[in-house]
């Protein structure tokens, strides 16, 4: 095997898809062959740094597409929710709760039973 | 980006009949034709994970939660896949954004025959292919290799692999001028040898899935693969001298 044949190899030998017969004759050759296996290393080298190139996605990433799925659907989708207490002023929500009160005050003294007296 | 998109309204077909009809057979049916096909030394067909059909029925059901689920899960890869052919953080954001939106979309087209995962890379590589061809139209607005604010590190995010182990200004110097080596000899590269080393090499997939995604013989990707490997082994050797 001569310098050409062991380098178009290379990927293979690398991945460790290469056949048993063919992998013996390329480790023979890089046994005889100091230019080969310094090709290898810089191959080897190059194919491990791709692998740290992986990247994630932006932290805005699912809010922007839902904002773009929302707009483009004309609001039919992903909604922005609604928040009662976020929304809604302070004072609406404390007139309501004082309304309210006063509901089930004026049910519980006109709801209780008329004939029931204290015993003599 | 911003034109209005026709939305489809209610189901058109059940959830089960749109994941196909594969899984409606009893496991054991399903571990025999799977035996026939390796013995005819045919493709074995896929079956869907109980988890992955539920998942996808959601999807079809519009529910949101899901999509959610769908995001967190693969946004990660189909951003990284994207930005390594565009070799831009913009345009791959925008890119991404369009395959998940096409995916909440489409989603009554998948029919449940490979896994959810390489019907949603196929889409993302289709996508990266058409925008390279559509910056390749106006060159001044494409991939800017020697921008190295690409590889910034985000504060509030986890930081991508290269920057994750460094801590010295030094170590953070070298691990961007690496990634952007890295990044233009990929650039460098004819379209379909980019997508195979950044399927192969960057995203660590199996051949299987790479020939799934591409649509190429094993045979093809593994000596198109070679010739990529070499060619930025070259750039980064001519580059660093």
């Amino acid at each position: 095997m001569d310098h050409e044949q062991a380098q178009s190899n290379f990927s293979d030998y690398v991945d460790g898809s290469l056949s048993e017969r063919v992998r013996s004759e390329v480790d023979q050759h890089l046994s005889v062959c100091i230019q080969c296996r310094t090709e290898l290393t810089g191959f080897r080298n190059t194919v491990g740094s791709l692998g740290r190139l992986k990247q994630t996605a932006p932290p805005s990433f699912l809010g922007d597409i839902t904002h773009q799925i929302y707009k483009r659907s004309h609001g039919r989708f992903f909604r922005p929710r609604w928040k009662l207490f976020g929304r809604i002023p302070f004072e609406w929500v404390s007139l309501g709760t004082i309304i309210a009160m006063l509901i089930y005050y004026i049910a519980v003294l006109h709801g209780s039973p008329s004939g029931v007296r204290p015993a003599p | 980006m911003e034109a209005t998109l026709r939305w489809r309204g209610t189901l058109t077909e059940s959830p089960a009949a749109a994941a196909g009809s594969t899984t409606q057979s009893p496991a054991s049916s399903k571990r025999l034709a799977r035996a026939r096909a390796r013995a005819l030394g045919q493709r074995v067909p896929y079956t869907m994970s109980d988890d992955e059909r539920r998942l996808i029925d959601r999807l079809i059901e519009r529910d949101e939660q899901a999509f959610s689920e769908i995001v967190h899960r693969y946004g990660d890869k189909v951003f990284s896949l994207i930005y390594r052919m565009l070799g831009s953080r913009p345009e791959a954001e925008d890119v991404a954004q369009d395959v998940f939106i096409t995916v909440f979309k489409t989603i009554e087209s998948f029919r449940g025959e490979a896994k959810f995962s390489t019907w949603l890379l196929r889409i993302a590589a289709n996508h990266a292919k058409n925008r390279i061809k559509h910056l390749a139209r106006r060159p001044t607005e494409g991939v800017d290799p020697n921008d190295v604010s690409e590889v910034r590190v985000v504060p509030d995010r986890p930081a991508p692999p290269v920057q994750a182990r460094i801590d010295t200004p030094d170590a953070i110097l070298e691990a961007a001028q690496t990634d952007r080596l890295m990044q233009e000899a990929i650039a460098n590269l004819a379209e379909d040898q980019r997508l195979l080393v950044v399927l192969r090499d960057v995203e660590e997939m199996s051949y299987q899935e790479i020939e799934e995604i591409t649509g190429l013989p094993e045979g093809t990707i593994k000596s198109r693969l070679h010739r990529a490997r070499m060619a930025i082994k070259e750039w980064v050797d001519r580059h660093t001298r």
